[in-house]
């Protein structure tokens, strides 16, 4: 396939994103906007295999498809009524919230194509095939310590998730159980 | 690099296509005859008993929780697990240690009762 | 390895002491051994503070500082620690949520605080902060059965993740304008190819996650509704240890960058006006609020403001002068929630009338909170006057003249909110008296803090000393 053919999946990539994205934002069904969430990160993953990182593409596939949205989905189907509920908020301040978002929008659009200096990487050290490799090595040698951190941050939330959600249990006070 | 991609592209194509062309075909060629027995809730062939929208217990949700929890875990053995070789004993060391301090978590659960089901 | 385990010794004795606090609580499940554990816990990373000072230099390649800088920081947290788990108990008993999970997660969120402390890697500030704010939430909502707990930690959740947001944002865009995360080799890419505007931008998302950590204006609106809903104890916790770690990371990030920034007056300018409107809002606002916890919430972006004007005269004199802020102002405040936490039942008596008569009934704890308004007043001779005429000398000496003058008006205004609880609590008549709801371990830190406060007011040489020094050896 020539260059062109990826350009249009690219751009289809791109607009199921936009839309889905838009989906999520206007229904008012809560359920099809998780719904509308899938499509959004299956396409986030696919502009990821676009940049050569396949492994951040597996991650969002397996995260976020696979984990955060199903948690997503077990929150509005476990909540009671919560699919009839009214999402609209009571201070919706359109005006203000889109000069705002177009502004910031336009500001990052106009650095990003003419003010912007890359950092770009010589051709010879651009990585070919897989990145799962090189991203294992640096785990594991300059960022291991952030590495073994994430382990805490996870551990924090288990902790929290526990304490959260748990079924009631009796308190504990000085003189013992 | 991309050009890996290209059989995932066609499989969610042919997803799509199939999907669309079965639900399609069968609306248009399957006869419609609709009566009260076929259009109440399939439930194994049980009769439904109760409200679909009952409320549900926050422990599906802590277990959701969970799975996540240990699903990123999993990721990041991945590309560990890739180098295995390269990195040796000081890998291993590593790796082991971002384990157990999750793993220490998920034991404090289990002793607390949070995966108990009554 | 062994080596950068030593050198980064408060956090490693932390993370492994939070593996015993979860076995223990696991095994043992009795949430007074797991208080007094985690009490030691802090105890032990004050002692290595002071008995193994680590030396300048890094550590884990170039992700932790180590040195005067992070010894300093990561006291202030300890202390924050220390302080809020003795005077928790209590009040956690009469809330019902004296559970072990509250001091463990307590203590997990000063790992991540000491991470942003000492790191010099964005990719290690980002995680701290997540570590501590993960944390954080969860403390939020502790009050499992109260709607405004659940509302505070939902706030506090959603608000916090978006800040998050563009603190990741920013931290890509540098990246991306400087091909490097750690913040000494960001510095020397700027120096050899220049500070383009996508820089600019990126930094400029990177202060929006860091003032909201802070609550600055106007990233502040989170504030009061987080810490009037949160547990009391918690809410002591958030307004000072997670501030002092908020701006030492942003004191780290400053010193750093700032020395390759061809236009510091822009940065300069930015945050003194950013410190105009923090001190405004906090204290106007603070002037309305019955409710002392919503004061102190509003008392804090005060408190904040006045730190941004040390980061605002961008000066050795201005950080150091901020991290002695940092010191004094998690003392004091700590002391006066725990006032309050000592007062509170289930929400209600947290309102100054409440406190009418409190010197009659209970003279000890109305002389400490005098004690504690007097200071968060800027009131010689207590230490937060020190702490004020700190930060302000500092913007004087950075030309920004109008800046301390500012900030001295807005002390005079928050002396009125301040003194209003005096008032209410030594010159009015008592009525039904609330009872008070100490033990010998809370009263006991509650009059330490005092003490320190008055002392740190009086000879704040030696403390000052220990700022200076360590804001030095770090920009060298």
């Amino acid at each position: 396939m020539n260059s062109l053919a990826y350009q249009i999946i690219f751009y289809l990539f791109a607009a199921i994103i936009v839309g889905s994205a838009a989906l999520v934002v206007i229904s008012k069904n809560i359920i099809h906007s998780a719904f509308g969430l899938l499509f959004t990160f299956f396409g986030v993953a696919a502009i990821y295999v676009y940049l050569n990182a396949d492994f951040i593409a597996v991650t969002q596939i397996v995260v976020y498809v696979g984990g955060i949205l199903v948690l997503l989905l077990f929150g509005v189907m476990l909540t009671n009524k919560i699919t009839q509920a009214d999402l609209k908020t009571e201070t919706l301040n359109p005006v203000p919230g889109l000069l705002i978002t177009l502004s910031v929008l336009a500001m990052l659009l106009y650095t990003f194509y003419f003010r912007a200096k890359w950092v770009t990487v010589p051709v010879d050290q651009q990585l070919r095939g897989t990145v799962v490799e090189p991203i294992g090595i640096a785990t594991m040698t300059t960022y291991v310590l952030p590495f073994e951190i994430v382990s805490i941050v996870l551990m924090v939330a288990l902790l929290g998730a526990a304490y959260i959600a748990r079924a009631d249990r009796k308190v504990q006070t000085k003189e013992g159980k | 690099m991309i050009e890996a991609y290209l059989p995932i592209f066609a499989m969610i194509v042919i997803a799509i296509v199939l999907g669309v062309l079965l639900l399609t075909l069968g609306r248009l060629l399957g006869p419609k005859r609709s009566n009260s027995e076929k259009m109440s809730t399939y439930e194994s062939g049980i009769e439904p008993v109760g409200t679909a929208k009952a409320r549900i217990s926050v422990k599906y949700y802590l277990v959701a929780m969970f799975f996540i929890i240990f699903d990123i875990e999993v990721i990041f053995m991945y590309p560990w697990a890739v180098n295995l070789r390269e990195f040796g004993v000081s890998g291993l060391v590593s790796m082991i240690t971002f384990a157990l301090l999750l793993l220490v978590g998920y034991f404090y659960i289990l002793k607390k009762g949070g995966l108990e089901w009554n | 390895m062994l080596n950068d385990l030593l050198l980064t010794l408060p956090i490693t004795i932390a993370t492994v002491w939070v593996l015993v606090l979860i076995l223990c609580e696991a095994f043992v499940h009795n949430a007074n051994l797991t208080r007094w554990l985690t009490a030691i816990g802090f105890a032990g990373i004050i002692a290595s503070i002071f008995l193994i000072p680590s030396p300048e230099g890094y550590a884990y390649g170039t992700m932790l500082r180590t040195g005067t800088f992070t010894n300093f920081s990561n006291f202030i947290f300890a202390v924050s620690g220390l302080l809020v788990v003795s005077i928790s108990d209590k009040y956690l008993e009469e809330e019902e949520i004296n559970f072990g999970e509250y001091y463990i997660i307590l203590f997990i969120s000063t790992i991540g605080m000491m991470l942003m402390g000492s790191a010099a890697n964005l990719s290690v500030i980002f995680i701290g902060l997540e570590t501590m704010s993960v944390a954080l939430y969860t403390l939020a909502g502790m009050l499992r059965k109260d709607v405004r707990s659940n509302e505070a930690a939902m706030k506090y959740f959603l608000l916090g993740s978006f800040a998050t947001g563009f603190f990741l944002y920013g931290i890509a865009l540098i990246y991306g304008a400087t091909g490097e995360l750690a913040l000494p080799r960001i510095a020397a890419s700027l120096q050899t190819n220049g500070v383009s505007t996508l820089f600019w931008i990126g930094l400029s998302l990177l202060m929006i996650g860091f003032l909201f950590k802070v609550s600055a204006v106007p990233f502040h609106q989170w504030t009061p509704d987080v810490y009037e809903g949160s547990p009391t104890t918690a809410a002591a916790f958030m307004s000072t240890g997670s501030k002092a770690a908020a701006f030492s990371s942003l004191i780290i990030v400053l010193s750093n960058i700032s020395i390759a920034l061809p236009n510091n007056a822009v940065l300069q300018t930015a945050f003194a006006y950013i410190a105009v409107a923090t001190m405004a809002v906090g204290n106007i606002t603070a002037l309305t609020q019955d409710n002392l916890k919503r004061m102190l919430a509003y008392s804090s972006i005060a408190h904040a403001g006045y730190m941004l004007v040390g980061i605002a005269a961008g000066s050795n004199e201005g950080y150091s002068g901020v991290l002695y802020y940092a010191l004094i102002y998690t003392l004091m405040n700590v002391g006066a929630f725990g006032v309050i936490a000592v007062l509170e039942r289930h929400r209600t008596l947290t309102n100054a009338s409440d406190y009418a008569g409190l010197f009659k009934q209970h003279p000890l704890l109305a002389g400490l909170m005098a004690v504690f308004m007097f200071s968060l007043a800027g009131l010689p001779p207590f230490g937060g006057f020190v702490g004020k005429y700190k930060v302000f000398a500092a913007a004087v000496e950075a030309d920004l003249t109008w800046l301390a003058i500012v900030g001295v008006l807005a002390s005079v205004v928050s002396v009125y909110y301040y003194l209003r609880v005096v008032i209410f609590m030594f010159m009015r008549d008592p009525e039904p008296a609330p009872q008070a709801n100490a033990n010998a371990t809370g009263s006991f830190a509650l009059v330490a803090i005092a003490v320190i406060v008055f002392l740190m007011g009086i000879f704040p040489t030696e403390v000052l000393k220990l700022a200076d020094n360590a804001m030095k050896v770090a920009l060298k």
